[in-house]
């Protein structure tokens, strides 16, 4: 194995790895030897665009299109992965979606929606990914500060990603005598797309990402290593945390 | 079944209304569909035809019968 390429013929699965964060996730891995499936909502043309990015890395990429938010299209996409690689080593629960209510305007709809991606598709993609790991392997999963902090309209991100973090630290219990280590990387506000959504009504109560203390907004890159970093062997001992990176900004009042 | 049936077959399942409900001059508004109502149509069609739908495309589209005219177009250009 050659020593900057760590995870060479490793297997990795991004959810929602075709852009913003997921994106820059499946780049590192994949810079780091591992093989990458990635999964996505929609945009095919954008995931091919990803894969081939991966691909000049000179490992393997595949992409799953599939709604996590349905148990049916997680089972599939699961199958999938077995008859292409036969293993999976590294699973990164990155996909999410939101509805964007206050909590007296959120409807079952919404909060059904919302959970299902965010919260309950982790707990049957590791269902469904904990067989491929015979071998061991490494869960990542990605929260945001939305799930201690409330920031307008975030109610249905912020509480499923509350429940995220809770079965983080229940699997990394559950799946340690397997050998497989479960963390979870939360992230300030990251400069993506999906931000924009969110970052316009925040300014209006005078937030801004400007104000991080490590004096810029947090990058997909950031968050990518840290995640490397928990998929390594050199994070073996740590277990079930939730691992805040945000250049500082939740530390002020 | 024909493009134009089965647009009107998935709106209508996910909308929770009859076929006959979806008027060629109506709008989703008028179904009471809602934004995740609308992606679960989109991605519904995306996965029947293999097609990819271009919200920036959907967003000039104003009734149903446009929206049927534009997956026509998108099924057929997959075809060709």
């Amino acid at each position: 194995m050659q020593q900057n390429k760590p995870f060479e013929g490793r297997v990795a699965l991004v959810t929602g790895g075709s852009r913003g964060i997921g994106k820059a996730i499946a780049l590192k891995l994949a810079s780091l030897g591992a093989h990458i499936v990635i999964n996505y909502f929609r945009r095919t043309s954008t995931a091919e665009e990803t894969a081939r990015e991966i691909r000049d890395y000179g490992v393997k990429a595949h992409i799953i299109k599939a709604n996590i938010g349905e148990p049916d299209k997680i089972e599939d996409m699961f199958r999938e992965i077995g008859n292409v690689f036969g293993r999976l080593d590294i699973f990164i629960s990155n996909a999410a979606s939101g509805t964007p209510r206050s909590p007296l305007d959120l409807d079952q709809k919404g909060w059904d929606w919302t959970m299902d991606i965010n919260a309950r598709a982790f707990l049957l993609c590791t269902q469904h990914a904990v067989p491929l790991m015979s071998q061991g392997g490494k869960i990542v999963s990605i929260s945001s500060l939305g799930s201690f902090l409330v920031t307008p309209s975030y109610t249905s991100v912020g509480v499923s990603k509350a429940a995220l973090e809770a079965l983080t630290r229940y699997l990394a219990v559950d799946l340690a005598p397997r050998g497989i280590c479960v963390n979870c990387v939360s992230g300030g506000a990251v400069e993506t797309e999906s931000l924009k959504a969110y970052a316009e009504e925040a300014a209006k109560r005078g937030f801004s990402v400007q104000d991080t203390p490590a004096g810029r907004p947090v990058k997909p890159e950031d968050i990518a290593n840290l995640v490397a970093f928990l998929c390594s062997d050199d994070s073996y001992m740590i277990r079930g945390q939730v691992i805040i990176i945000d250049g500082g900004l939740s530390l002020q009042l | 079944m024909s493009v134009e049936e089965k647009v009107k077959e998935i709106t209508a399942r996910i909308t929770h209304k009859n076929v006959d409900e979806i008027a060629a001059d109506g709008t989703f508004k008028d179904l009471d569909a809602d934004s995740l109502d609308v992606v679960q149509i989109l991605v519904a069609l995306e996965e029947e035809y293999n097609i990819e739908i271009e919200d920036e495309e959907m967003q000039k589209v104003t009734n149903m019968r446009e929206f049927i005219d534009y997956i026509e177009r998108k099924v057929a250009e997959k075809g060709s």
